[in-house]
């Protein structure tokens, strides 16, 4: 194919999108909303996964050791600790410490060194580090079959709720870009067939006069694929638009909720060439697979 | 150059079976003109449409050549290629309604791969050739029957085809200038280009074939019923219970 033809065909593609432009609006909206749905889906995945790995790096449990335990006992118990597998490490706290921690929290109030200087209400403990999140369960049910072990704090039910939500999140949004995905290929095939049937008379001419089936198709196939490209376009303004000033009002208004995830979502900078890239590959291959499967009916002139 | 053999052409429709052409065999050669009349329905259009591959013959029944090329074995993908070396008027114009007349010529040449220096010297010139160098931008909604057709014939010729296949040019056109078009097909052909014109017009016919000695053949009913170039088939087509053919009287 000649340069100038090339042009020719862009040309015509383009001009047809105008002359079709209800069709084109119609379509490009269908496709933006998928892609917002599956952009909204994404940011919500990476952000779960974000919040998840933060609690991961919260990832000690505290056991607390039953009161008069020996200076023998205790450091057999710490021994087996530290043999445990999945414990990255172990820090003592005796009562002594923590008090002395909390009274230095709570220094310019009253001095709790002295109101329990005889009388230490609080038991020694030690904070178990693991080498990692998914080992918590196991590591605290060995601990709490440890003897003198009073017991054993650990924040397992927020862990499993978040490492759940984190695998539905996951798994949905490769059920939700491949329905949206199905979607988009029907209302591009769709769009184009009605287009293709409305100059079916068109296509037969041209065939007739010497057409080649590409030279026909290349121009419905700029025009789905710019179509597909301008819906990205959108698509990408909006959802980066909304996340950035999402993430600003998250920021600024932190909650006891917010502030256990680490009080702020995953900066945009780090997402948004994602988000693009995808919505891009998404709009431009689903609309050539759509223009492909819908136009070659009307070739066999 | 264009061969028939025992062609037969069936149209299938949601009621009935329709026998548009039956045994046709004929040999049209290169740089020859052939006029080719018949009644209404005796199945012209249709002859001009298998060479076109716009209809197939029966299966099995016929075969067509086209420079030597068996069409009825022609892959789908080569068809365009030989569509291009065709100039085709169709008897109901085709223009595309969404393009100006001078996009319609551009298109055959366009897709023939013709550069945009050549197209954009070329249209001009074959739109004056049928007198429409000033209605170039105009759709084809905005121009009379006879002013479409003649878009029509201006777009056959645009490409520089080696066969030029006309189905009734002159049908909506007044006489003189139906003159005029057919003149333009005999010029042509002067240069050694095939033309096939499809006519009613028996007077038009007979004036010009007396003059220029251009072959006549006539379809009844789907068959051949005479053809100057071959006395015998008259007689063939008698003898085998064919219906006489009343204006059969032209003398070449
Ligand atoms: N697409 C079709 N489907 C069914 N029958 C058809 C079709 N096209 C043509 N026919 C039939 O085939 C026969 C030949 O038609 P054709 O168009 O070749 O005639 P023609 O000689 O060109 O007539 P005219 O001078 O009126 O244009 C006619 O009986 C017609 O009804
Ligand atoms: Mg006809």
């Amino acid at each position: 194919m000649r340069f100038s033809s090339f042009i020719y065909l862009f040309g015509q593609g383009l001009h047809n999108m105008r002359a079709n432009r209800m069709m084109t609006f119609a379509s490009m909206g269908v496709l933006t909303v998928c892609m917002l749905l599956i952009g909204t889906a994404f940011l919500l995945g990476v952000n779960i996964d974000y919040m998840v790995d933060y609690l991961g790096d919260q990832n000690f449990v505290v056991a607390y050791l039953d009161e008069g335990v020996t200076e023998e006992d205790r450091a057999a118990v710490e021994a087996q600790i530290g043999a445990m597998p999945g414990v990255a490490g172990i820090t003592y706290n005796s009562p002594e410490a923590v008090l002395q921690e909390y009274s230095g929290m709570l220094g310019q109030y009253t001095n709790l060194q002295e109101v329990f200087a005889n009388d230490n209400p609080f038991r020694a403990n030690y904070q178990v580090t693991l080498t990692d999140v998914s080992q918590m369960e196991a590591v605290v049910a060995r601990l709490e079959g440890l003897g003198h072990i009073y017991r054993v704090n650990a924040p397992l039910a927020v862990q499993q709720l978040f490492l759940s939500l984190q695998k539905v999140i996951t798994y949905g949004s490769y059920g939700l870009v491949a329905v949206l995905g199905l979607v988009s290929i029907v209302v591009i095939n769709n769009t184009i067939r009605i287009t293709v049937f409305a100059r079916r008379r068109e296509i037969g001419i041209m065939k007739l006069v010497g057409a080649t089936n590409g030279f026909i198709r290349f121009p419905f196939f700029v025009e789905g694929t710019a179509s597909g490209l301008l819906s990205a376009v959108i698509a990408s303004g909006i959802v980066c638009g909304g996340y950035y000033y999402l993430a600003q009002w998250y920021a600024a208004h932190p909650t006891n909720l917010t502030q256990l995830f680490g009080g702020e979502l995953v900066p945009l900078e780090q997402v948004w060439y994602l988000v693009v890239a995808a919505f891009v590959a998404f709009g431009f291959i689903l609309c050539g697979i759509g223009t492909a499967t819908s136009i070659r009916k009307h070739l066999n002139v | 150059m264009i061969e028939f053999q025992h062609v037969y052409k069936t149209y299938e429709t949601h009621s009935d079976e329709n026998v548009a052409l039956q045994d046709i065999s004929l040999k049209i050669n290169e740089g020859e003109f052939v006029f080719v009349r018949g009644h209404s329905g005796a199945g012209k259009s249709t002859f001009l449409k298998l060479m076109l591959m716009e209809e197939r013959p029966d299966k099995g029944r016929g075969k067509i050549f086209l420079n030597g090329q068996d069409l009825t074995k022609l892959r789908r993908r080569k068809i365009p290629y030989m569509r291009r070396k065709l100039g085709v008027v169709f008897q109901d114009f085709r223009l595309i309604p969404t393009m100006t007349v001078y996009e319609n010529v551009a298109f055959a040449m366009r897709v023939t791969n013709i550069s945009n220096k050549v197209i954009r010297n070329r249209v001009p010139y074959v739109l004056s050739l049928v007198g429409l160098e000033d209605k170039m931008d105009r759709l084809p909604d905005e121009l009379s029957g006879g002013e479409q057709q003649r878009v029509a014939v201006a777009r056959a010729l645009a490409h520089g085809p080696k066969v030029i296949i006309a189905d009734e040019p002159t049908g909506n056109i007044d006489p003189e200038l139906s003159m005029d078009i057919m003149q333009l097909f005999e010029a042509i052909n002067k240069v050694h280009i095939t033309v096939v014109v499809v006519t009613h017009e028996h007077e038009l016919v007979n004036s010009l074939a007396a003059r220029y000695g251009n072959r006549v053949i006539t379809l009844a009913h789907g068959r051949i019923a005479a053809d100057t170039a071959d006395p015998e088939v008259a007689r063939r087509y008698l003898a085998n219970g064919g219906q006489p053919v009343p204006e059969l009287s032209y003398s070449v």
